[in-house]
């Protein structure tokens, strides 16, 4: 991820969008605290952004904004969406996994006909990883399992899934705060993913 | 809604209590509750502690209260004074005595008439302000309507339209030649900002009025910009 800033003049600049409204999207949660950056400048204190978040955000505020109510959006931007229940065929729809993946889901997770908002994070994550091929079958069973012992990382926006390999036997593991790990010399990396990443994506495909 | 009957905690004289729900939690005398408490109605009428937050519907303290905890409340009317060391968060918060909170507040509507010391940052839809106040974060709203009584000051102010206006009465004229009444801050941004009394290092906006009185290191406009003659503006341009 780049760490690039830009100052709010020009965020505003860039998007068209006045004061009030960065403002009200701030007082609304549309806009996450900890991207307000503050730095020491000539005119003293400025503001500044996280440039691809804050310009990626901006834009689907705007394009969502005739369609949802803002209480809509901040529930959609907010890392808990707590009265989610989605039904399997709607999954399937929404192209939040395939049939395939749904089954391995279900083998490990037991049946069930609703989908809480963990509970598709988890499918969607598996599905991601599935389908790019990174990791086989067995490794998604791992992943889950993963998942269901420590479902509180879901609510970590910073936290990555790691799947490491060596010499043909493979292991995955996550790190809370997305900081680097270190590996041996033999190892490698099959796949990363951020839950950031994931709930955003998985959010997008939800409306 | 919950139909299960609750029962009132009244303290008239010298008293504690823990806490728990209620309808009604009245202190009189010298109430101290000592854990969280959650009622419909919350009176403070003495001196009144609470050791734990307050969570009510409707809350009014008019004598003095110290809470140690956050407060949550539908309606929160303050009279007395009263200090609360955690974050606020109503719809509608009037302060009418003196108020001291140690951390953000977040509401639709708040009404200063006294006076009112922010140590966070304050959130709210309306923003209206008759009295002194001070907010060591950001002050955030919607509409910020500020009348200028006593010298108020917050770090930043942001909102869509921020307007401060000094306060007329001949009578205080004298005093106030010598100790003229202002409103400091370091960034001031809205959408429309009309400026009395006010000393800023750095103002931002589409339309930007500068009154009487003011002090201002950079003003950054995009739409119209005034200016009063008695007040100073060291920089001002159109971007």
């Amino acid at each position: 991820m780049s760490d690039e800033l830009i100052s709010k003049k020009e965020v505003l600049d860039l998007t068209g969008i006045s004061y009030g409204q960065l403002y009200r999207w701030k007082r609304k949660s549309l806009i996450p605290e900890d991207w307000f950056v503050r730095k020491s400048t000539f005119t003293g204190q400025e503001t500044f952004f996280p440039k691809e978040k804050i310009l990626e955000r901006v834009d689907k505020i705007q394009k969502m904004k005739d369609s949802l109510s803002l209480d809509e959006l901040a529930d959609l931007f907010s890392l808990n969406s707590s009265n989610l229940k989605l039904t399997k065929e709607s999954l399937i729809t929404k192209g939040i996994a395939s049939e395939p993946v749904m089954n391995i889901f279900f083998e490990t997770q037991g049946e069930f006909n609703e989908f809480n908002y963990h509970e598709t994070l988890k499918l969607y994550i598996l599905s991601i990883l599935l389908e790019s091929g990174n990791i086989h079958i067995e490794e998604g069973k791992m992943l889950l399992q993963l998942l269901n012992d420590h479902q509180s990382i879901l609510q970590q926006p910073k936290a990555v899934i790691c799947f490491i390999r060596k010499l043909g036997m493979s292991s995955c593991l996550i790190s809370i705060n997305g900081e680097q790990v270190l590996l041996e010399k033999g190892t490698k990396v099959a796949a990363t993913l951020s839950i950031e990443h994931c709930t955003e994506e998985l959010k997008s495909k939800l409306v | 809604m919950n139909m299960k009957t609750l029962g009132n905690l009244i303290i008239n004289g010298v008293g504690s209590s823990n806490g728990g729900s209620f309808e009604k939690v009245e202190l009189n005398g010298k109430g101290t509750v000592n854990s969280d408490i959650e009622c419909e109605r919350f009176h403070c009428n003495g001196t009144g502690t609470i050791h734990g937050n307050v969570k009510t519907e409707k809350g009014k303290i008019s004598g003095a209260a110290k809470i140690h905890g956050a407060v949550k409340a539908e309606s929160l009317v303050i009279n007395g004074s009263a200090v609360i060391s955690e974050a606020v968060s109503c719809q509608k918060l009037e302060v009418a005595g003196r108020t001291s909170i140690g951390s953000s507040v977040k509401c639709d509507v708040i009404a200063v008439n006294g006076k009112v010391t922010i140590e966070g940052d304050c959130e709210a839809e309306v923003f209206r302000a008759e009295g002194t106040f001070s907010v060591d974060g950001l002050l955030n709203a919607e509409t910020i309507d500020i009348k200028l009584f006593g010298d108020s000051k917050a770090k930043e102010i942001g909102g869509r339209k921020i307007k401060v206006t000094q306060h007329r009465e001949t009578l205080f004229k004298l005093i106030k030649s010598i100790f003229p009444l202002k409103l400091e801050a370091d960034l001031i941004e809205g959408d429309d900002i009309e400026l009395e009394g006010t000393a800023a290092l750095v103002v931002r906006g589409r339309n930007v009025k500068i009154g009487k009185n003011c002090k201002i290191g950079l003003v950054e406009y995009s739409g119209d910009y005034e200016c009063a003659p008695d007040s100073e503006v060291k920089e001002y341009r159109l971007i």
